[in-house]
């Protein structure tokens, strides 16, 4: 990839089209996510009427909340409504916290992500070397081994391995808090001291999360190493002489390297479903909860919100992937 | 939580809307403190919660018995209802009011507030307040879910600042309950919210947040904790004994069992059966209980020929044995139930016997009605339909999930056949309310106004819960009856009817009543879970000074 002819006017040109192009179709495929949402959420049985007024059922009652709450108009105009308000910035109101949805996710958000990152930080950090470890092992029983565990792994459900965690950490060699952010009374404590207490809080799911990720993505890496290494470029490599450190790392994993770019990308749908399990395990107050919560009380607007949400952010970790995909193999703009 | 199970169930008997109630305070072992030791203020002590409380606004909050918990504690009533109707109907202690006396009529009820209440801002608490709560609590626009409650409620008038009139539209049985429901609300503050506004200003009423109660809300973390401190404006200046109680959100039923364990909360409320033997073993732990005043049953779809007739519904009942359903799931945490009036309150018709566990005569009963086994297959018909229907319950309970299979095989043996399916709850919700179902497992939460309408009156099946079709002209005539009486006392006799009238129909097959399980840790002293609150006078608690 040279810079110069990347920055030349057509090559721009062509890119801001691809951009452009893979923007579109992705504003398109949240509108329909959306609107399916909408769909599916109304022909579950149940409604938030019957959740927001759960025991005796007063048809007069229900009529009063169905008019407050804007349920009385049709299907249609609800969702005329619902879109109209969005386009203008109006993500509407949680039935069942009577606050905006937009505040209701921008203050659950950064838990998410804060639990997201430190998870995928840890996921790459265990699969990277145990990925190349295994493949310099093919076939040995250390790759067996590791195999073996990377598929346990990835077969483990997340909420069982949170539960193990807890109970091993968290209860008979109690290294780490079961649950919540941070300690009771921690916000009496220094800022150094609240960072460590919110840092040891975090350890645990974050562990969970990224280890759960990681046998996958420790088998992904073997594999791929296992064709990089089997490249002319490394026999050549080995025949000039370079250290078996330098061969694998230098010229093996950097060419490993650009799927696992895009993996990365792809798995953010992963990420969050794990997320949201691992969120109503250890009490993290994510997005996940929300949506979970959300979904049981039949809160409408809440789940629209959300699902717009991490619909987007799904959608963009693609593009992203997408662009990374791009930004280190030119062959796929010009294609 | 359940349409069934959770806040009316719980509004009403947690929250003053209750006449009623049964008790656990005599059945509760003896965890109390012993009297020698005297209340020792200070410390923090915490508590697990299921859930969060989704608004500190009573009347817009639904589904919450995490905000009742809370709420309870912060704001006030005007009367404080006593736990004590297990020989009677609960009494009342005086709380923002000091007294109130009725006219002559029973029309009009005056409550004298005390003068030395203030809300958290200093400001003082008067007849304006209780005014104003009221038009909130009745607004259309705020739809608040126990509105009902006002419904026989003409005006609220303003007497003097102290002073508070109530006027009623007819007499009836709960005429103190109804004015006493719902917690007063600060007119000074909330009332710069005009109503058509409330449903979407959760978060002004958060950020404007003045209480009356023992307790003000220190700090809230939305899905993390919720933190509540001494309130120093608290008329009684010698409560709360505890400086904080943090409430712990811990959604994760076995992760909340674990903390107990561990010892970093102090109580948790519903202990899984599976659990009991770890905490019982533990030593810094002890469990409490009481009786909860919601019965589970399965309900018969009366518009179903199945179902449609009272000897057919009885012989299901004889069917079920019901005893071995309660040794099998509960062992001595609950009993068989038998009436729609749990049995630790005191209007339950003791003189009522449950049916027995008898196959033979509900084979009996099933022949009388024209049911046999034409086809040898080992299922009873007739005119050419079988005795086959399905039992639906939610998801998520496995009490109630092991219940319809055990069902299942016991009908079995009279030649039904049932066909067991799990629903989610919303789906159960609607089944039930669309009356679309041939029978159905679930609960409900009596009253504690022990008005039996919600269910049993032939209005209630256009109009509320009777979802079985269930009409007995002469329950209707009862309950009617007893909503004319001025006194819930002089009801005995008839609900002793009512219930009788009931019990022989079998319009629901009672299954059992259970007891609620707390893990407690032994530092706490003076806890009082009830069925009105698990945190109920959570100012009264206090914690043993760690040694």
């Amino acid at each position: 990839m040279s810079t110069t002819s990347d920055s030349s006017p057509a090559r721009r040109a062509g890119l801001a089209e691809h951009l452009l192009g893979r923007l579109g179709s992705a504003l398109l495929l949240l509108w329909m996510v959306v609107t399916v949402t909408f769909l599916l959420i109304h022909l579950a049985p149940g409604d938030p009427l019957s959740v927001l007024s759960p025991e005796r059922f007063s048809p007069e009652h229900r009529e009063r909340l169905a008019r407050s709450l804007g349920l009385d108009r049709s299907l249609g105009e609800q969702y005329l409504v619902w879109l109209g308000n969005f386009l203008r910035g109006d993500w509407g109101t949680s039935f069942s916290l009577s606050r905006p949805v937009l505040s209701v996710i921008t203050e659950a958000l950064p838990a998410t992500i804060l639990l997201a990152f430190a998870a995928t930080v840890i996921e790459y950090a265990v699969a990277i070397p145990v990925g190349v470890a295994a493949a310099r092992r093919r076939g040995r029983w250390a790759d067996r081994l590791l195999r073996f565990c990377g598929l346990a792994l990835y077969s483990t459900p997340v909420f069982w391995l949170a539960l193990m965690a807890i109970l091993v950490f968290a209860y008979w060699w109690p290294l780490f808090p079961a649950s919540h952010r941070a300690s009771v009374g921690a916000e009496d404590l220094g800022w150094g001291a609240r960072l460590l207490d919110q840092l040891h809080h975090l350890a645990l799911p974050a562990l969970v999360l990224g280890v759960a990720s990681a046998g996958g993505t420790a088998r992904f890496v073997r594999n791929r190493m296992i064709e990089v290494l089997a490249e002319d470029y490394i026999r050549l490599a080995r025949a000039k002489g370079l250290s078996e450190r330098r061969v694998v790392w230098r010229h093996g994993f950097r060419n490993a390297l650009v799927p696992l770019v895009q993996l990365l990308g792809l798995s953010l749908p992963m990420l969050l479903n794990g997320t949201l399990v691992v969120e109503v395990v250890f009490s993290w107050p994510g997005l996940g909860q929300r949506i979970y919560q959300g979904i049981l009380a039949r809160d409408y607007p809440l789940i629209l919100g959300t699902t717009v949400f991490s619909g987007a952010l799904v959608i963009l970790g693609n593009l992203l992937a997408d662009f990374a995909h791009a930004a280190v193999d030119p062959r796929v703009r010009r294609g | 939580m359940s349409k069934l199970l959770s806040r009316r169930g719980f509004l009403l008997v947690l929250g003053g809307a209750s006449l009623l109630l049964s008790s656990c305070r005599k059945e509760v072992p003896a965890t109390a403190t012993p009297a020698a030791s005297q209340p020792v203020r200070g410390g923090t002590l915490v508590v697990a919660s299921i859930a969060d409380m989704d608004s500190v606004n009573e009347l817009l909050s639904a589904n919450s018995r995490a905000a009742d918990d809370v709420l309870y504690r912060v704001f006030s009533h005007l009367l404080d209802e006593q736990p004590d109707f297990t020989d009677h109907p609960p009494t009342f202690k005086p709380e923002l009011a000091e007294r109130w006396e009725w006219s002559p009529d029973h029309l009009t009820l005056t409550f004298h507030l005390r003068k030395d209440a203030l809300w958290s801002d200093g400001v003082p608490i008067t007849a304006e307040d209780v005014r104003f709560t009221w038009p909130a609590q009745t607004s259309p626009e705020i739809a608040w879910d126990t509105f009902y409650m006002k419904e026989h409620i003409r005006d609220v008038e303003v007497v003097d600042a102290h002073t508070v009139r109530f006027h009623f539209t007819r007499l009836g049985p709960s005429m103190l309950v109804e004015a006493n429901e719902g917690l007063i609300l600060p007119k000074h503050v909330w009332g710069q919210v005009p109503f058509a506004k409330w449903r979407e200003s959760g978060d002004f009423f958060r950020d404007h947040l003045v209480v009356s109660g023992p307790f003000k809300l220190e700090r809230w973390t939305p899905q993390q904790e919720i933190v509540l401190a001494r309130n120093e404006r608290y008329w009684n200046p010698e409560l709360p004994y505890v400086d904080k109680v943090v409430v712990r959100i811990i959604p994760d039923v076995q992760n909340r069992v674990t903390q107990l364990l561990a010892g970093s909360i102090d109580l948790l409320e519903q202990v899984p059966m599976a659990d009991l033997p770890r905490i019982e073993a533990a030593p810094h732990l002890e469990l409490t209980s009481f009786w909860h005043r919601t019965y589970q049953f399965v309900a018969w779809n009366a518009r179903n020929p199945l179902f449609a007739t009272k000897e057919l519904r009885r012989a299901l009942t004889l069917a079920i044995d019901r005893q071995g359903l309660v040794d099998a799931l509960w062992g001595k945490w609950a009993r068989v139930a038998d009436s729609p009036i749990v049995q630790n309150v005191w209007a339950h018709n003791d003189a009522l016997v449950p049916w027995p566990y008898d196959p033979a005569e509900a084979r009996r009963l099933l022949a009388e009605q024209g049911f046999k086994d034409t086809d040898g297959d080992g299922i009873l018909d007739r005119d050419g339909r079988k005795f086959s229907f399905e039992l639906i319950t939610n998801q998520g309970n496995s009490a109630r999930m092991n219940a319809v299979v055990m069902i299942q095989e016991q009908l079995k043996k009279v030649g039904i056949e049932v066909q067991p399916r799990i629903l989610e709850f919303n789906a159960l919700n609607e089944a039930m309310t669309e009356r679309k179902y041939d029978a159905v497992l679930s609960a409900w939460g009596m009253p504690t106004t022990l008005d039996l309408r919600y269910a049993y009156h032939s209005d209630s099946i256009d109009d509320g819960d009777n979802h079985t079709f269930y009409k007995n002209p002469e329950v209707d005539r009862i309950i009617e009856e007893i909503e004319r009486l001025p006194d819930i006392t002089e009801a005995k006799a008839l609900l002793d009817r009512a219930q009788l009238l009931i019990h022989e129909d079998q319009p629901l097959t009672f299954l059992w009543e259970s007891q609620r399980i707390n893990g407690l840790n032994r530092r706490v002293e003076n806890a009082q879970s009830n069925l009105f609150s698990t945190l109920w006078h959570l100012h009264e608690w206090w914690l043993q000074p760690s040694p």
